[in-house]
């Protein structure tokens, strides 16, 4: 019967696709001799049908039709498994080689300390202010009863400008233009860079303060304890002790040195706290009313506190810096070792 | 200020152990850092602030201690023999300058014998950190430690005319002082004279020619009060810090001036024999009416933030010897003559909290009206710079605001360094941090060369901080962004070296972080930059940034072979945050087009894309470059650029025939236009 011609055909396709294996190449010839659409088999079948008398043309279209189909779904089958076999016959991801990672920026730490206690302040309704880096005498000790002429200025080093000008030696001048200009009553922070004559492993010509003002009617003592304590519990550890002892600062009036519990030894004593067991964080105190009085804030009513500490030391604590000026060499490693996990 | 425990103990009656008093000082303020044993005694160095100059002597800080509970302070006794001799026979005092010298008294030993002191004052003197001399030096230094008033002993066969003047220079006098160097002075200076001449430096330090030597008999002995400001200022001018002058400028005791003069004088004769003059020369006898300061327990409690009992109040004011009288509510206070530091009520809050003892005072939040806290100022702005910096993968640095001056010079070839003088730092700490930057790239710069040097392969950094200008007024501050990127790029498999169309995308990163639009961008001329690899970023009329290849002049400053690209942006040209208003999404397919046009270098790309925009249909949504080709088959001066077209109409789908259309009228428009060609 002409439908033999069939059946050989597919005896041979079933043959020559079981020769060609997995092997993409010879599957591909085997599609282009049997389906191919100019010159494959298949074609030649289906131009004969044409030849073929009436009564036949049925069975036979039949037939091929069912040729047809098994042959594109065997082919198909053979070229998935095909490529599947080349896949897992080739050399596999070595899944240890470094990724091509995304570029991620990275964080000064003193931005990630200072934004740290931002957040603390922020939460507590505090407002973050900011002022200039060159400063007068008045703005930078005058208004904070540091007279000319006064011992208290030795302990800051000054740089001087021309114009009577200084490079400010804290942010306190920004309390000062607070009272000066903002409504009462405020609480505020107020970070930024400053600039000391004094440069060894503890101190840089240049670093940064976080300093705080809170002033306002029936402000007190205990009022400024609970506020530092909070924040010191927040920014290291709830389980600190905190402790207050008298100091003097000529703005402050009294005023408090705040230590914690050495962070690094927890209070049995090591090198960083000089075997005390204490590392002193802040600077405290009620706002002394000569300050009040310079910025035209009526001290009969109103009180404040203030305090202040240093962000570099703040971070040569929390990271384990070995040298503050090490913050200031833009150290590609440490930025990015210390300040990634943006985001995060 | 360091202290022997033994002499503290002197001066007290039931005087407290050592550990206690130690703890008691501390929690009182007067902080007692190191303890050292000395056998049964020890040595103290305690932490005296600048407000309590009455604490720079063991008498001050016993006085101290037996108000913290230490013990009961004893009289001071200080009963002199004197001879029939009155002392106006022997010398004479004339105070020309009372406002530098309020009160000068003087006493007189005749018939000493001048030898080295006993062991234990020379001991003591030793521990205290003061070198003892010889028996009426040392006594005189012995006083000061114990009494806390300066004091110095005169040959007084070496002062002419056996006369004391106390008057202020004549600008240009000069004095050969104890340490042996010759002083000029101004008319400010405060000076101790003879009959002729300068023999001392008010408060500050002796002359030599009038010290006391092996072969004085008579000693004339100066106890005196100086006025603060005055010999703090003379101390500064000769850059000498003494003994004295450390007393002196914190603020003496007017009343001591003339107890002490009894003391040493009582010391003298004990150790070197001779006999005390009767009397004193004492130019202001007669104290002004002590200072009284008022308090009010209630707003003391308010002050505080909890009730301390008036009774407590009243035992610790008593303690610290300031004869608090109370009256109802209110509690006044005779200040005594030791005690400068206090004026106000606060300054007795302070006196009452340090002893009641800070960590008795309760802990209490306060009770506000709250509202949330806002970033003020410029830190909403510089913030924002910072994420965007570590959004676009660079580090932040943080780098000096003053640098060297040849650096600061180096960085001046720009837009934005040149827009006023330098302000120089008129006392830098070293010559490489002398001058106020104008350019956040003069330290930025030198953070990429030392990470270089250290062999990082790939430095990519940022800072955002301040530039300074001089006004001739106060200094101007600008907020900047500074950009510094050298090395490798790309991913580990396939690096490559940087060049500035990765700087450009960092850079529109930026921009885009702070709602910078609008921008253009031009060759610029920037000295700062290299030529034909800098470009400036215009907004508006203004040159909001520079960015390309730093110089090679400045690069070799500072010792750098590899490329650094740098960029640096001023924070003014940003836009405040706006909340962004959606823009609907397109409905109708898009279809893209590929032309590659071949166009002469000279012709930027942004003036392609604004010809493609000009001269092809309004539907034309976006242009992006695909591929830049240069070389064979193209002449020199010529690039071929292959842009992607795509284009969309908003309101109905593009036929295929509308869109060739569309394209081949751009062609032939660009082709007119720029006269270029698409082969």
């Amino acid at each position: 019967m002409v439908t033999g011609g069939l059946q050989l055909v597919r005896e041979e396709f079933l043959a020559a696709l079981e020769q060609a294996g997995a092997d993409r190449g010879k599957v591909e010839e085997v599609r282009v001799r049997f389906a191919g659409r100019r010159s494959g088999l298949l074609r030649e079948l289906e131009d004969r049908l044409k030849t073929l008398p009436k009564d036949e043309k049925p069975a036979y279209g039949k037939a091929l039709n069912e040729l047809k189909t098994l042959v594109q779904e065997r082919l198909d089958a053979a070229q998935a498994a095909a490529e599947a076999a080349q896949h897992a016959g080739s050399a596999a991801v070595d899944v240890t080689l470094p990724g091509r990672r995304p570029s991620a920026g990275a964080f000064h730490p003193v931005t990630l300390v200072r934004r740290e206690i931002e957040e603390i302040f922020l939460r507590m309704g505090y407002s973050v202010a900011d002022g200039p880096e060159t400063e007068d005498d008045w703005h930078n000790f005058e208004a904070l009863n540091i007279p000319p002429d006064h011992p208290a200025r030795d302990s800051q080093d000054t740089f001087y400008l021309p114009g009577g000008f200084l490079l400010r030696t804290h942010t306190s001048p920004v309390q000062v233009r607070s009272m000066e200009t903002m409504p009462l009553p405020f609480r505020l922070i107020m970070p930024g860079r400053v600039y000391r004559r004094d440069s060894d492993l503890r101190h840089s010509p240049m670093f940064h303060q976080v300093e705080g003002l809170v002033v306002g009617e029936g402000v007190s003592f205990a009022h400024l304890k609970a506020t530092l304590e909070a924040f010191v519990h927040r920014l290291f550890d709830a389980r600190l002790k905190v402790r207050f002892r008298p100091s003097f600062f000529p703005f402050t009036e009294p005023s408090a040195e705040v230590d914690i519990t050495c962070v690094l030894c927890h209070g049995s004593g090591c090198p960083m706290c000089s075997d005390s067991g204490w590392i002193e964080i802040l600077g405290a105190g009620m706002v002394d009313p000569r300050v009040f009085r310079a910025c035209g804030i009526d001290e009969t009513r109103y009180t404040g506190f203030a305090f202040g500490c240093g962000l570099d030391r703040v971070a040569l604590l929390k990271y384990g810096l070995p040298d503050l000026r090490l913050l200031f060499s833009g150290d590609e490693r440490m930025l990015r070792q210390l300040g990634s996990r943006v985001g995060s | 200020m360091k202290l022997l425990f033994s002499w503290i103990r002197e001066h007290l009656d039931g005087a407290a152990d050592a550990d206690t008093m130690a703890e008691r000082l501390t929690a009182a303020g007067l902080n007692v850092e190191v303890r050292e044993k000395d056998g049964a005694d020890e040595m103290w160095d305690v932490d005296v602030t600048t407000n309590r100059p009455d604490a720079m002597n063991h008498r001050g800080l016993a006085r101290e201690a037996a108000a913290a509970g230490c013990g009961t302070l004893k009289a001071l006794a200080t009963a002199v023999t004197e001879s029939a001799t009155p002392v106006g026979e022997l010398a004479g005092l004339g105070v020309e300058d009372v406002i530098g010298c309020p009160r000068y008294c003087a006493r007189v030993v005749r018939g000493v014998k001048v030898g080295p002191s006993p062991a234990w004052l020379a001991a003591r003197l030793e521990t205290c950190g003061v070198r003892p001399i010889n028996a009426v030096v040392d006594a005189t230094n012995f006083v000061l430690l114990d009494l806390g008033q300066p004091l110095h002993a005169f040959d007084l066969a070496t002062l002419s005319g056996r006369q004391i003047r106390v008057r202020r220079a004549r600008a240009g006098e000069t004095m050969t002082t104890l340490d042996g160097m010759v002083r000029t002075f101004t008319a400010d200076d405060v000076l101790i004279c003879d009959a002729t001449s300068a023999v001392a430096v008010a408060g500050v330090m002796g002359g030599a020619a009038t010290e006391i030597s092996a072969a004085t008999t008579d000693v004339l002995l100066e106890s005196a009060y100086f006025d603060p400001v005055a010999v703090r200022r003379t101390a500064r001018r000769l850059d000498l810090s003494t003994e004295a002058s450390r007393r002196f400028e914190r603020g003496a005791d007017r009343a001591m001036a003339r107890l002490a003069v009894d003391a040493v004088a009582a010391l003298i004769v004990r150790l070197a024999g001779g006999e005390v003059a009767a009397g004193v020369l004492d130019s202001a006898p007669d104290l002004p009416p002590l200072r009284t300061v008022a308090l009010s327990l209630a707003r003391l409690d308010a002050f505080a933030g909890c009730p301390i009992a008036a009774a407590q109040v009243m035992a610790i004011l008593v303690a610290l010897g300031l004869a608090p009288r109370r009256d109802g509510d209110a509690i006044t206070c005779a200040v005594p003559t030791h005690r400068v530091d206090i004026e106000l009520a606060e300054d007795l809050y302070e006196e009452v909290l340090r002893h009641f003892g800070y960590d008795n005072v309760p802990s209490l939040l306060p009770e506000v009206a709250t509202a949330p806290g806002a970033r003020l100022g410029s830190w909403p702005l510089t913030e924002r710079a910072r994420n965007a910096l570590a959004a676009a993968g660079l580090a932040e640095a943080v780098t000096y605001s003053f640098v060297a001056a040849e650096v600061e010079t180096a960085t001046a070839g720009s837009p934005l360094a040149s827009r006023g003088e330098a302000v120089p730092v008129l006392n830098p700490i070293s010559s490489r941090l002398a001058v106020m930057r104008r350019s956040l790239l003069a330290g930025l710069v030198e953070a990429v060369a030392g990470n270089l040097r250290r062999g990082v392969s790939r430095v990519a950094l940022g800072e955002v901080g301040r530039a300074f200008f001089a006004t001739g007024g106060h200094p101007r501050e600008e907020e900047r962004l500074a950009i510094a990127v050298a090395g490798a790029v790309g991913p580990w498999d396939a690096p490559r070296a940087l060049d500035f169309l990765d700087l450009k995308g960092l850079v529109e990163a930026v921009l885009d972080g702070l709602g910078i639009a609008g921008a253009t961008w031009r060759p610029t001329a920037a000295a700062v930059l290299a030529e034909g690899e800098g470009a400036e970023v215009v907004v508006g009329s203004s040159v909001i940034a520079v960015v390309g290849r730093l110089a090679d002049p400045l690069a070799a400053l500072l010792d750098l072979d590899a490329p650094v690209w740098v960029a640096e942006l001023d924070l003014a040209a940003a836009a405040a945050p706006g909340v962004p208003a959606f823009q609907a999404l397109a409905r109708f397919p898009a279809v893209a087009a590929d032309l590659t046009i071949r166009h002469r270098l000279a012709i930027p790309y942004a003036e392609l894309v604004a010809a493609i925009r000009r001269d092809g249909p309004a539907w034309v949504e976006e242009v992006t470059p695909i591929a830049r080709y240069r070389g064979e088959g193209v002449a020199s001066d010529e690039v071929k650029t292959t842009v992607r077209i795509v284009y969309r109409h908003d309101d109905r789908s593009l036929t295929q025939d509308e869109v060739n259309a569309a394209h081949f009228t751009l062609m032939d428009a660009l082709a007119r236009d720029l006269g270029v060609s698409f082969t």
